[in-house]
Order: C-alpha cells, then structure tokens, then sequence
C-alpha cells in the first residue's frame, strides 16, 4: 500500500512518509508497552499491598506522559502528510489529465473524474491522516500487549495469541471476498455520477421530450444499481465482521475462563488473573474496530488504485528529442486513421504550402473535424505522418505544437467566467489593444456593447448563458488572440447569421493574413475565399484544387454547391 | 455516493462504543470532509423528516437492537469484576458461583454479537433505501425545477448534492443512531453500576470526560465554522470544475498551455487543501488534547491514581477498584461520540441544508386545472421576456403560428430566436404578454399535454449515453424499431447508423462518436419520430451539408397533415420555401410576409438576402472573369455553370447519402 502511494504521490514523499509510518508503529507500541506497567500496579493494588503500587503508578504517569507526546506528534504528522498528500494528487491528477489524449475522454469520464476529485481523492488521502495510524494500532497495541501476557503468564498468553493467525485469516479472507463488491460499487458510482450529470444537462431536451414527469429511467437505474451494489456491499463485509468479532469474544470467553479455572486451580494469583483479564479487554477493544478500520482502509486504497490506473493510462508519447518547427506548413502524408475499427481518414494526402488558406469541404461524417484534430494531434495517426513545417506532429512536444496551433472547434465550449476571462484564455499575457482587435476582428464587439455586463458578462458552464452565435464569437476572438502561425477554423460560422458571418470572415482573413488556416466548411461563400479546396468523402480526399477550377470542372464538388444554389433559385 | 465501508460490531468489548483511536477527533477532522457526516437531533434534518417517516419504525428496530446488543456487551466486563470479587474475597471460593460467572459473560458476549450484527446490517440496508429515495426525490424535483435555475448553477455542484450530499447522510442513518443511543445508555448504566460501588472513584473516572467536555466549544469557535462553509464551498467548486474539465477537455488542450484552462481546477483544489490545512492546524491541537484526555492510558493513569488513594488512605476495598478501569473507560463513550459526531454533525447539516436547498426550489407552477389546448394554433401576444429584470431579451412579440404552415425565423445572432422558441416548451415564462395554444395559456395546459403537442431540435444538440435507438426515442419512449428507422431515413441518418459496430443498439458516446452534422440529425430524427403537431426547427441544420440539408427540408415537406412548423436558420436557402418568414431583431420582429414577397421589398430581409447573393455575385464573378457583372446575371451563370453536371452528381448523392427508402 505504500509502495502504490509513493507510485501515485511520487518518489518525492518517501522519506516523509516512511518516517510517519515508522512513528505510527513506535506510538503504537509505546501504547501496549505502557500497560506492561499496569501489571505491577495492578497487582499491587488488588494484592497486600497497595503502597508498592506509588513507585508504578509514576512510572506509568510517565509512560502515558510519553506516549502522549508520540501520538500528538504521529497525528499531526498523519495529518500534514495527508494534506500534503491531497494537494500532490490534485495536481498531479490534473496535469495527467491535461495529458491524457482526446480518445480517453468517452462519455462515462465524468462521472469517472467527478468521483475521483470529490471523494476519491479525499479517501485516499484519509489513509495517511487517519486510517493508518489507527490500523497500525488495532494491530501493533494488541500483539504488543499479548507479548506483555506472555511474558507473565505463558498459558494466558499463549490463548490469546490463537487470536491472532485466525484474525489475520480472517482480514485476508474479507479483503478477497470484499474486493469484488467494492470494485461493483464504485463502477455503480460512477456510473451514477455520470447519469446525473447527463440528467441534469439534458433537462431541455428531456422536458421537451415529456420525460421530466415520469422517472427518467437512465438515471434511475442506475440509482437502484447503486443500492443494489452497496446493500451487496454490506452483506459481503457481513461475514467477516462477524467472524472477527466472533474470534475476539471467543478467545476473550476463553482467556476469562482459563483465567478462572487456573484461579480456582491456585496456580496462579488472584491479582495476576484480573491483570491479565484487564489487559485481555485492553486487547480486544483494537482489534474489534480493525474490521471497521480495515474496511475503510480498503475501500481507500482501491481509490488509491483508481487514481494509480488514471496515471498510468497513457498520455499521448512525447518525444523523448522534441523537435520545434521552425515553417509553418502542413502536410498529410498517407495517413490512415480509424475510430475504433473503423476508418475515418483512409490513405489521405495533403499539403499545405506556409501561409495559404486550404478549405475542407465535404459531406456530413467526411472527416473533416478528424482531420483538423490529428493536426493538433488530439489523436496519433494509425499509418503514415501528419507534420507541421516538415516536422512529425510526433516529434514535437505538446506543449510547443499548441503553441503553433489555434483551433476554432466546431462544438464550442467555454468555461465558467466572464467574457473576457474566455478570451484572454488565447493568450494571458496579451494587450489591451490585441484583446479589443481579437473582438472585432470576431464581431464579438457587438456582443459586449449589447448585453448588460459587457466584457465581464457571465457565460455560464460551456457558455450556457450565450446565445449560438454569440459563443461561437468568444470562441473566434480566443483563437484569434492566440496569434498562433498556424489557424484550424471547423465551421467556425455555422451559427452566424449572414451578415456577421460575412463580416466575422473578413475579420478572420485580415488577422490570418501569412498564416497557415485549414477550415472547413459547408457554405460556399467561405470556402470560396481560400486559396485552395479539397473535397473529403468517406475520409478520401475525392477532388482537389481551386474553387473555380473546381466549379467549372462540374464534380462532386460542383454538384456539391448546386443542391444550395438551386434552392435559392425556386426561392 | 457510495457508502463506506459498513462497520458492524465496532463497539470495544467494554461495549460503550468506539473510543478507539478510530473515532479520534482527529479523524473525525477528515471523516468531515470526506463526507461521512453523522448527525442526530440536529435541527436540519427536520427538513427531511418528511422523507424519514416512513422508515420510523425501522429506525426504532436498528436503535432497539444496538442497545440491546451493547448493554448485552457489558456482562463480560462485570463477569470480570465478579470474578474478581469471588476471587479476592476472603476465606473459600465457591466454584459453581465462578463458573455461572464466566458463562453469564459468554453469554452476554453472544447476544452482543447477534444484535449488533443485526442492528448493523439492518442499518446498513435501510440506508441504501433511504439514499435512495433521498435521490429520487432530489430528481425529482431537478425535473421540475425551471430551466432557467439551471444555467446559473455548475453542473458539477448539482450532481454532488444528488452524489455526495446525499451519502453524507449515511453515517447518520446507518450507524449514528444506534451509536449515538447506545453511547449514552451504556455509560449511564455503567455509571449506576459504578456509583453503587464506590462513589468517590465514580467522580475521579469522571475527570477525563470533564477534562474532554471542557475543550468542546473550542472546536464551535466561529473561525472554525467558517473554515468549515468554505472548504465545503471548495468542494463544491472543485466539483463544478471537473465536469467543465472533463467537458471541455479539447480546449483545455487546445489552450492549455502551462495549465491555464485547468486552472479553476487547480486553484479550486489548491483553496480547498489551504482551506482544510488551515481548519486542520486549528483544531488539531484541540483535538489531540480531548483524544488524549480520553485516551485508554491516561484514563487508566487518573482511574488508577485515584484507585490507589482511596485504597491507602480512603479504606475503599481493593475489589471495590475493578469495575473502573474496565467500565471506566466507558464512560468517555459519549464525549467521544460527541467529539467524533461533533464536525461530522456540522457536516452533515450543511450537505442536508444543500440537499434541502434544492428540494426547497419551486418548481414552474403547473395549473391547478389543466386545459386541453383546442387545436395547435400557436399565439404569442404582446410577448416580453429578459433573463434578467434589467435586460429584456423580447420586447413585444405578437406572432401567430398557423397550422399547417412553416414560419421561418431570421434575425441577427443574439436577437432572441432561441429565446421565443424557449417560450414554447414553458422553460421560461413570459413577463408580460401571453404565449397560447389552442387558444389556451401555455400556463393553463399540463405539462403532459404541452410537450405531447411540441417537439423540439434545439441549437445545442444533446445526446445522452445511450442507445442510437433510444435517443432516437426519448420522446416515445415505446416505439417501434420501424418507426425508429423511419424517423432516422427522413433525417438523413439512416445508413450512417447502420454502419455503427452494433446499428441501433450502438451506444453513443461508449461504443462510437459521431461527427458534428451526424449527431445533429439524430436529434431532428427524434424530433421527427414525436410526431408532434407543432415542429420546432432551431437551426437544425447548421452542421449540416447542403445534400442533408435539402434532405431534412424535403422530410419536413412531405409530413402530411396540418403541421405548424417553426424554422429558424441562418441560411436563407433553409427558409427559402417558408410561408411566413419574421425578422427578429433586437427582441423586436421588424418585418414579416412571404419570403419572396420580403426579397422584392428593400427591408432587412433584402438585405440579408443580398449578403448573400452578393457572396455568390463574387464568386460567379471571378469565375467568369468579368467582375462587373449584375448580381442576378451571376446568379443565373452559377445555375447553368453546375446544372449540366446535376444529373450525375445527384446519382452519387443519393448512393451515398443515403435518400429515404
Ligand atoms: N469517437 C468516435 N468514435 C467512432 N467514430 C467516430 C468518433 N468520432 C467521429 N467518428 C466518426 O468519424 C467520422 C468522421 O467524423 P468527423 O467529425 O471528422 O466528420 P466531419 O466531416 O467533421 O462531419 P460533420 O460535417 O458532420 O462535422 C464520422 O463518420 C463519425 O461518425
Ligand atoms: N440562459 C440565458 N441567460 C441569460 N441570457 C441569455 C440566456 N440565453 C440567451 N441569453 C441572451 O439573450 C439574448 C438572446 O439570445 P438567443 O439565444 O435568443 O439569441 P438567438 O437569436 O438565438 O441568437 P443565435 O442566432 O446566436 O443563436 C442574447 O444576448 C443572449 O446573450
Ligand atoms: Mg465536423
Ligand atoms: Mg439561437
């Protein structure tokens, strides 16, 4: 279990967290050694003479007085450790996240992630501040004081000791029998999770649809599932808390009835007897709560597990020689790329000479949106190379190729902030003056004028509180403000209007001007404007070449065109 | 949402319940912020007790059978204190009496075990029923609450309330009461028992709890509880964070450089762990100094000190000394379970005033006497509507919806398109004004009816994480699979599917993806299957190719019947063969008529229209060399130009695009 939290914390924490560790089994040995000091007391005071008992009484006084002070140094060590702990995961669980490529995130992520950041991180956490310390003293407190038994009545201590190879039996045998339910119920959990977040989103189209007043069944299920699973959950923890609280009374009924019989037997003092029988419920009172304590531990270190298999999955590669880029074209060369067996880019050349201006056009599920995220290398190509200024998308570090690229996504989304916050997100460090172009150039100006917060008007989650094309404008003046050589337009325009359209593509061109722009397309006045167009069906580029040239050599793309200009003409 | 682990029979053989290092107050301090809340008796859980009654008597059970179970635990531990009295008596040992002894105390040990098995795994089923109807009901109400309360709340810190708040309340339903009851009935046995046998050792046990209960409001200071509402606030936004983070992962990356679209994740975890570091160091001295007052070895060390006075000096006999350091260490149960539920207590009441908060928000009102709509003329009459008091979106909107007619909405991004066809589905009411159908009040007819009536494509296309088929269907929750795959033919979808790993049965978003148009037209495929009178379009097509455009338009064409249709769109292609076309703008319909009739006008509408004919003016123009062409002569040369090769190119469409039937 360390082993695996040194793994998700990182090498960095080793010392500190062995030298808690090392505390927490010293506290809590110090703790059953201290009763060795109860057995002179005892004895003394049950026995003929009380008075002998001062001298023990001290020393115990000072044993506790240590002890004290161990604990309170192995608590709040626990506890710094934990918070430390909790901040290093976040972290790195966030940069990992950052990492993980495009294909990780399916729908069930959120639900996934959202556990893992509310609960799961603060359970395993919970391991260093407060459930090892605790373990390790349900364990290490009543061994230490059977060691005590032993050593002053061998019979006694020697039926209290039977306890121990069937409680580590039985903590073993629980953990095995637990796993299984403990795994079901996190999936459950998160699966719920992800159900209420999907319930919760898609309230318009779940209302529209009538489904708001009946149960939504999705998330229902999924809810009766995570009943089913914790109530599974309980009864396959049932038997081993029993079993252990079973063993524990066992052998206290037995240490308390061969305490009696040697009494009677006279082979042994009364004092000595009640000692032991004190010392005994000492004893049992930690190991009962081990199957509480072991549990939780458990159930915290399957979170542990969790998190150890989100930062294990793999990242896209970084180059181990990361190469930069100096030009700024683009090229396809034989790429071939599948979406789960099936393909979606199919032996696709391409390039695009520095500073033109290539548009994809082409029919619904073409390729086009793929095309653009394998040049931002959201996905790796399955053969050949995409490269950017003569270089492997591959052999650039990530960090240096998003420095190059600036996307205008086709869904767009924007965080929960303010106008501007979304904007700047481009590019942090930019002027007044680079903010205010960005805007106008994206007709975004318009937008502030008009609504009442202006730049600091909320967007809401994903730009919720936005109209369609007024988010898609935040999202163009963000690209815009990134003054990356390299601009990927997806539909950028879709949800504009003609007259901001026209007017948002002007913008774009007069702030692209030298640079690398792919966009896609479906509306002929914006691909006309590129210098050159190629025409992708079924991840095959079909014709290629200039817009006119394409027109007038009556194809696909031609024909494309002529659906849109004939019903303007019956209108 | 998960409850943790369940613990059954936790108490320590003295049977007063965890004073084990487990329910330090110390650990208490994080079992806070994991959630585990306990509470009992709190003033908040009033709120729910609604919820709660019906599980009254199962709650009595689980209490009864803990408190059986930990009295029960006590007669091993006076087993001992018999034992020792028998045996420490002067003169013979009675051995019968010895032995029924040892055998009350197994006895005792064994019914223990039973009740508190019981006790535990009965509380532990009832919780997972209450949480369950705890979020039930909580979806409930999030299914009726108005739209608009949505968009100002992050979804992250909803769904905690549903997930996280709710299984706060675990510890509570599952082990507090039991605990709680149990923790204080058994001292107070205990205590009985201890005074009859000596009373001044009684009051010497007692110091460590004193000493304990002394530190307690030291833990309510008001810094402390402040810590507290905030890192609860932390946690709430870390939750809201992650689902934009996960959500909007593909900017993230896209503009993630240096971490600074994950930022708000970061700083919402970075303030929570400040947050908790700093509640930490504030109250773990405290805590350690009740967790060492209550400690096994200094509540011996006191018990024993005073033990050995009163043995020396007060005549109390030694036997008299036994029961305290065995029952004694009872005793703190209660201070302990204070300390320990003390946070979990705080805890607790704020997740059950989030959860209360939300089931305390009104839903729309819905009419106290439903009407049935008389037919589906949609009316909007005087229509003023803004989502905020200070900023109205519509400002007078009078419109009539005709049946069987399309009417198309045209206006500038941001005029309020979206924002009158929200009206429609009631997410919002309007402020003044009235929206009807049939010749009813939208506000007058049931929920049921109105979406019966309506069916939407909305701008924002949502899937859920289901099969294509049932999100096809999620307004007709019980169609047939002919129904479906007709539905899915008309929006142009049909093949696509098919080529999806498992058809209809493919599960979007696990199984496959889809492209941008492709998701779009499951959407209008499911608007389609409705079947609903009135058909409302908001753009629709946006992502759409021209050849799926010109599909979906045709679908619409051919529903029969007398079907009011609203449009709204961008590309004038799409309203083109509209019978009504309204401008929007700025929340104000500025002109309104046929489209061609508009076309020949010089209104705005014109102007829209020659954008773009102007667009392709240009680019006729260039095509023929000759920039100084008309408008419509280019016009004209663009058809001739592409006509000739129509004939071909629609054949390649239709293999492909996959034309109904
Ligand atoms: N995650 C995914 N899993 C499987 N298939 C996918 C996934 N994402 C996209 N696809 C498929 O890949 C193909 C290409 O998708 P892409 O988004 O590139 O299309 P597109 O040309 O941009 O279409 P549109 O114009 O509709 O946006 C589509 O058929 C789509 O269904
Ligand atoms: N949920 C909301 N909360 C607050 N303001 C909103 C909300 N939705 C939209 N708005 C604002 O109301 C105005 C009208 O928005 P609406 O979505 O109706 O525009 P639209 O005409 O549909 O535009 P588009 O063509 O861009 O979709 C916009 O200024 C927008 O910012
Ligand atoms: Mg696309
Ligand atoms: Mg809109």
């Amino acid at each position: 279990m360390i082993r695996m939290l040194l793994r998700v914390l990182g090498p960095e924490y080793a010392r500190t967290l062995r030298r808690t560790v090392i505390l927490m089994t010293i506290t809590a040995t110090a703790e059953g050694l201290s009763y060795a000091l109860l057995v002179p007391v005892l004895r003394a005071l049950l026995g003929d003479t009380p008075a002998d008992a001062g001298p023990w009484l001290v020393a115990f006084g000072a044993a506790v007085a240590g002890y004290a002070v161990l604990r309170y140094v192995s608590d709040l060590s626990g506890m710094r450790v934990g918070t430390t702990m909790l901040r290093g995961m976040y972290h790195r669980l966030g940069e990992h996240l950052a990492r993980l490529p495009i294909g990780w995130y399916g729908a069930g992520r959120v639900g996934e992630v959202s556990v893992m950041a509310g609960q799961g991180l603060l359970r395993a956490m919970s391991i260093m501040a407060h459930l090892l310390a605790p373990f390790i003293a349900a364990l290490v407190t009543p061994l230490t004081i059977v060691v005590v038994m032993l050593a002053f009545d061998w019979r006694l201590g020697l039926a209290a000791l039977a306890a121990a190879p069937v409680v580590a039996v039985i903590q073993i045998r629980t953990a095995r029998s637990t796993a299984a339910a403990d795994a079901e119920g996190h999936e459950r959990d998160k699966e719920a999770t992800g159900r209420v977040v999907e319930f919760l989103q898609a309230q318009p189209v779940l209302r529209a649809g009538g489904r708001s007043g009946e149960r939504f069944e999705l998330l229902d299920d999924s809810l009766r599932e995570l009943r089913r699973a914790s109530r599974r959950t309980v009864l396959a923890t049932l038997p081993g808390a029993v079993g252990l609280t079973l063993t524990v009374q066992a052998v206290f009924t037995v240490v308390l009835a061969l305490g009696a019989y040697l009494a009677l037997g006279g082979s042994i003092g009364a004092a000595e007897v009640l000692t032991i029988l004190v010392l005994a419920a000492r004893c049992a009172d930690p190991l009962l709560s081990l199957s509480d304590i072991g549990g939780k531990l458990r159930g915290a270190r399957s979170e542990l597990d969790r998190l150890d298999t989100v930062l294990r999955a793999e990242p896209l590669p970084e180059p181990r020689e990361p190469v930069r880029p100096v030009r700024h074209d683009l090229e396809f060369a034989s790429v071939t790329f599948r979406h789960g067996g099936r393909t979606v880019i199919d032996d696709l050349s391409l390039s695009v000479p520095q500073g033109q201006r290539l548009a994809v056009v082409g029919p619904s599920g073409a390729g086009k949106s793929t095309l653009l995220q394998l040049l931002a290398r959201f996905h790796d190509v399955d053969a050949g190379a995409v490269r950017v200024g003569g270089v492997d998308v591959r052999a650039v570090s990530t960090e240096v190729l998003m420095a190059q690229i600036a996307i205008v996504f086709q869904d767009v989304y924007l965080f929960d902030g303010t106008i501007e916050e979304n904007v700047r997100l481009g590019r942090p460090g930019a002027s007044e003056a680079e903010v205010r172009a960005a805007a106008t150039a994206a007709r975004l100006e318009e937008v502030i004028g008009r609504l009442p917060g202006g730049w600091a008007a909320d967007v809401g989650e994903g730009g919720a509180l936005l109209s369609g094309g007024e988010r898609q404008r935040v999202s163009i003046a963000r690209a815009l403000l990134k003054d990356a050589p390299v601009v990927l337009l997806d539909e950028v325009t879709s949800a504009l209007d003609p007259v901001n359209e026209a007017a948002v593509h002007d913008g774009i061109e007069r702030l692209m001007a030298g640079r690398t722009v792919v966009m896609v397309a479906h509306r002929m006045r914006t691909v006309r404007r590129a210098d050159r167009v190629v025409f992708l069906d079924g991840g095959r580029i079909v014709e290629e070449g200039g817009h006119d040239e394409l027109l007038r050599r009556g194809g696909r793309y031609a024909g494309f065109w002529e659906i849109s200009a004939s019903a303007m003409r019956t209108g | 949402m998960r409850p943790s682990q369940p613990a059954t029979a936790t108490g320590p053989v003295t049977a007063t319940g965890p004073i084990t290092t487990t329910d330090s107050a110390i650990g208490s301090a994080t079992a806070t912020a994991t959630g585990a809340a306990a509470t009992a008796g709190s003033p908040a859980e009033q709120g729910l007790a609604g919820l709660l009654r019906p599980y009254a008597w199962s709650f009595a059970g689980v209490v009864i059978l803990q408190v059986i179970g930990a009295v029960a635990g006590l007669a091993p531990l006076l087993a001992v204190v018999e034992l020792g009295r028998a045996l420490l008596a002067p003169g013979p040992i009675d051995h019968g009496h010895v032995w029924s002894v040892v055998i009350a105390g197994a006895a005792g040990l064994f019914v223990r075990l039973v009740f508190t098995a019981a006790s535990a795994g009965t509380g532990h089923v009832l919780d997972g029923r209450v949480q369950l109807a705890f979020r039930r009901r909580l979806a409930a109400r999030l299914g009726r609450v108005p739209i608009g309360w949505f968009s100002r709340r992050r979804t992250g810190e909803l769904a905690k309330v549903v997930g996280q708040d709710v299984s706060a309340v675990h510890p509570f339903i599952a082990h507090a009461p039991g605990e709680l009851v149990s923790a204080f009935v058994v001292p107070l046995v205990s205590l009985v028992y201890l005074f009859t046998v000596d009373w001044r050792l009684t009051l010497i046990t007692l110091i460590p709890v004193v000493l304990a209960v002394a530190l307690v409001p030291l833990l309510m200071l008001p810094a402390r509880t402040r810590e507290q509402e905030e890192f609860d606030a932390a946690m709430g936004r870390i939750a809201g964070s992650v689902v934009e983070f996960v959500q909007g992962i593909a900017v993230v990356k896209a503009f993630g450089g240096s971490g600074r679209a994950h930022r708000a994740f970061l700083s919402a975890a970075d303030d929570f762990v400040a947050t908790f570091s700093r509640w930490v160091r504030g109250v773990s001295a405290v805590a350690a100094g009740m967790q060492l007052a209550l400690s096994p070895p200094f509540v011996l060390l006191v018990v024993l000190a005073g033990g050995a006075a009163l043995i020396t000096t007060g005549g109390m006999a030694p036997a008299d000394l036994l029961p305290f350091p065995l029952l004694g260490l009872g005793l703190t149960a209660p201070v302990a379970a204070l300390g320990h539920g003390f946070d979990d207590m705080q805890a607790a009441r704020r997740a059950v005033g989030r959860i209360r908060d939300v089931l305390a928000v009104r839903s729309l009102p819905e009419p106290a006497h439903p009407v049935a709509p008389r037919g589906h003329r949609v009316e909007l009459r005087g229509v003023r509507f803004g989502y905020r008091a200070d900023h109205e979106v519509l400002r007078g909107i009078d419109l009539v919806l005709e049946p069987g007619t399309v009417t198309a909405v045209v206006g500038p991004s941001g005029s309020g398109k979206s924002t009158l066809v929200r009206l429609l589905p009631r997410f919002f009411d309007p402020s003044h004004g009235s929206v009807t159908m049939g010749g009813v009040d939208l506000r007058e007819i049931g929920s049921r009816d109105l979406y019966r009536t309506v069916s939407f494509v909305f701008q924002d296309v949502r899937l859920l994480r289901a099969s294509v088929a049932d999100n096809i269907a999620l307004a007709v929750p019980y169609a047939d699979r002919d129904d479906v795959i007709r539905a899915a033919r008309l929006a142009n979808v049909h093949d696509r599917i098919l080529e999806l790993p498992r058809g209809y049965e493919t599960v979007i978003g696990e199984e496959a993806g889809l492209s941008g148009g492709e998701a779009q037209r499951i959407s209008i495929a499911r608007a389609l299957l409705a079947d609903t009178p009135v058909l409302v379009l908001d753009e629709a097509t946006a992502f759409a190719d021209p050849q799926t455009e010109q599909a979906v338009r045709r679908a619409l064409a051919t529903l029969e019947g007398d079907r009011t249709v609203l449009v709204i769109a961008h590309r004038l292609e799409t309203v083109a063969d509209a019978d009504t076309v309204v401008v929007l703008e700025n929340g104000e319909i500025v002109e309104r008529g046929g489209p061609a009739e508009l076309l020949a006008g010089n209104g705005r509408f014109a102007a829209f229209w020659r954008s773009h004919r102007s667009a392709l003016a240009d680019e006729a123009g260039t095509e023929t060399g000759a920039g100084t062409e008309t408008g419509a002569g280019t016009e004209t040369g663009t058809e001739t130009e592409t006509e000739t090769e129509t004939e071909t190119e629609t054949d390649d469409g239709v293999s492909r695009g996959g034309e109904p039937r």
